[in-house]
């Protein structure tokens, strides 16, 4: 019995210790081949990573919006329920703004991306290589990290910030709204509040982490994709592991930027 | 012979078991070769060696002298330009138009400029059969016209030799004939090597200038296709003719079947 366990543990610290490990192997080629790139701009597939753009990006802004005007609406509701017994819920809009840039919009952005790109990204590589294109790639010699990991690295990390920043602002519109027409807040004071409390380091650090976010997602998608092998049940575990793994990794990761931020910064 | 390919005591072992068992072959320049043999004897374990998509457990692939067996990932990047390769199933990039997978392998390794590409592009094309279709995507055309675009992607380079995997597979038999015959007059006219894998006779029989029949990881027999044709060898009779009862008995229980698998 304890044998066991003592095994399972040990299953499960090998498993953890060779993804890292994996992870970190295709973390670094993805930074030869952006090295590569700097020097050598054509070797960057162009069409690819201008389709990924818009797929990541332009689509994504519409659910993204969506939700941060939502998560933005309810933390005014939150927090107006605690601020009123202190008199104060003129500083809702504060509670908000801050919230939303430091934590919430980038965690959001992330989680929805993780779903909708992450998800979509492991799915295609998986059936890439289910049906040899990968293979094909590396018979004609263009390696499939530089042709395929790359370009989704790169605009993801370019994407998921600008739609942190849109769910950012969508977040302190969702709460202006519920503080204006729900709460009766005077909407000058609602403004004047958010733009005292909010600083700029709330808002660089919130798009630190949404980079640190967006290598975390594109790199564990990509590994999952590539990693497929079999048939599409296959895909399909490596999709929901691309999604499940992500969002683990970032949460974790989130709370340790934050305590790093919060004492270091 | 001059070979283009020479293979020596190729062993490739899956979890202790071998799958290639010792192969000794030579691939001859500017000829078809075929290889044949039945579902599981290890045919596209070979193929995917000689292509340098698996490593040998031990033994060596020579291309013109060069050991690809024992090659790091960039000398094999360097041999593999002189290779093209049509798989089973096409392998065609489906977000890309049948045009821009050609392009693929020209953008990658040459400096040529847009206007170049499309023109050689459409050459290409054209030597398959298919003059403009470069705006199709992969799901908006058939099966056998997905090969062809495999086929043009494949010589996008001028390779010096090009790989087939089972190329009328899924065909019926006028568009795999028609496959049949542009392998044939592909490497007549560019004077290029062909290597294919079939199990399919009437089209090994069409193309080959040699055929190499596996059997249970081992080269069975090595002969151009009248020498196989007219082989007395038990296994490469029923074969041929495709009979269910012979050295392989139509009736196997798991136990034997297994056993074939070891005695590999």
């Amino acid at each position: 019995m304890i044998r066991d366990f003592l095994g399972k543990i040990g299953n499960t610290t090998g498993f953890l210790l060779s993804g890292t490990a994996r992870l970190g192997a295709l973390f670094a080629d993805v930074v030869r081949y952006f090295a590569g790139v700097l020097v050598r701009p054509r070797t960057l597939p162009r069409e690819t990573f201008a389709y990924q753009l818009t797929t990541m990006g332009l689509e994504s802004v519409g659910i993204i919006s969506l939700v941060g005007a939502s998560v933005g609406a309810v933390l005014a509701l939150q927090a107006a329920y605690s601020l009123k017994d202190f008199g104060a819920l003129n500083y809702t809009g504060s509670l908000v703004c801050v919230a939303m840039a430091r934590e919430l919009g980038p965690l959001i952005a992330a989680i929805v991306i993780c779903g909708r790109i992450g998800a979509r990204i492991a799915a295609e590589l998986g059936s890439m290589q289910v049906q040899e294109e990968v293979d094909a790639l590396t018979t004609m010699a263009i390696h499939p990290v530089r042709f395929l990991v790359l370009p989704r690295v790169m605009a993801l990390m370019i994407m998921l910030p600008c739609l942190t920043i849109i769910a950012d602002w969508m977040g302190m519109v969702g709460g202006y709204l519920v503080g204006r027409f729900a709460l009766g807040i005077n909407p000058e004071v609602y403004i004047a509040n958010s733009i005292r409390a909010l600083v700029l380091k709330d808002i660089y650090t919130g798009l630190m982490k949404s980079e640190i976010f967006s290598i975390l997602i594109a790199l564990v998608s990509c590994h999952q994709g590539l990693s497929v092998s079999g048939g599409s049940d296959a895909v399909g575990k490596a999709t929901t592991q691309a999604v499940v793994i992500s969002i683990v990794l970032i949460i974790v990761v989130d709370c340790l930027a934050t305590a790093v931020i919060y004492y270091a910064l | 012979m001059d070979s283009i390919i020479e293979v020596r005591d190729l062993v490739k072992k899956f979890d202790g078991r071998a799958v290639l068992n010792g192969v000794n072959v030579g691939i001859p320049r500017g000829k078809i070769t075929v290889i044949m043999g039945g579902s599981g004897c290890g045919k596209s374990t070979f193929l995917r060696h000689l292509i340098g998509l698996h490593q040998p457990t031990s033994g060596d692939i020579l291309f013109e002298g060069k050991n690809i067996a024992k090659m790091d990932r960039n000398g094999m990047d360097g041999v593999r330009r002189s290779f093209g390769m049509m798989f089973q199933g096409s392998a065609l990039f489906n977000s890309m138009t049948v045009g821009e997978n050609v392009a693929v392998p020209l953008r990658e390794h040459t400096p040529l400029d847009e206007s170049t590409i499309k023109i050689i592009v459409k050459i290409k094309l054209e030597l398959v059969g298919l003059t403009g279709f470069e705006h199709f995507y992969p799901h908006q055309i058939s099966g056998g016209m997905k090969k062809r675009v495999a086929l043009a992607r494949a010589i996008a380079l001028d390779p010096k030799i090009v790989f087939y995997d089972e190329p009328g597979a899924g065909l019926d038999p006028i568009t795999a004939s028609m496959i049949d015959q542009l392998i044939l007059d592909l490497s007549r006219k560019l004077n290029m090597t062909s290597v294919v894998v079939t199990h399919e006779m009437k089209s090994a029989f069409r193309i080959a200038d040699q055929v190499i029949m596996l059997h249970k990881g081992k080269v069975l027999e090595v002969g151009s296709a009248q020498q196989i044709q007219n082989s007395s060898n038990a296994y490469v009779r029923q074969f041929i003719e495709g009979e269910p009862e012979g050295v392989i008995p139509f009736k196997q229980t798991s136990e034997a079947y297994l056993q074939g698998l070891l005695d590999s």
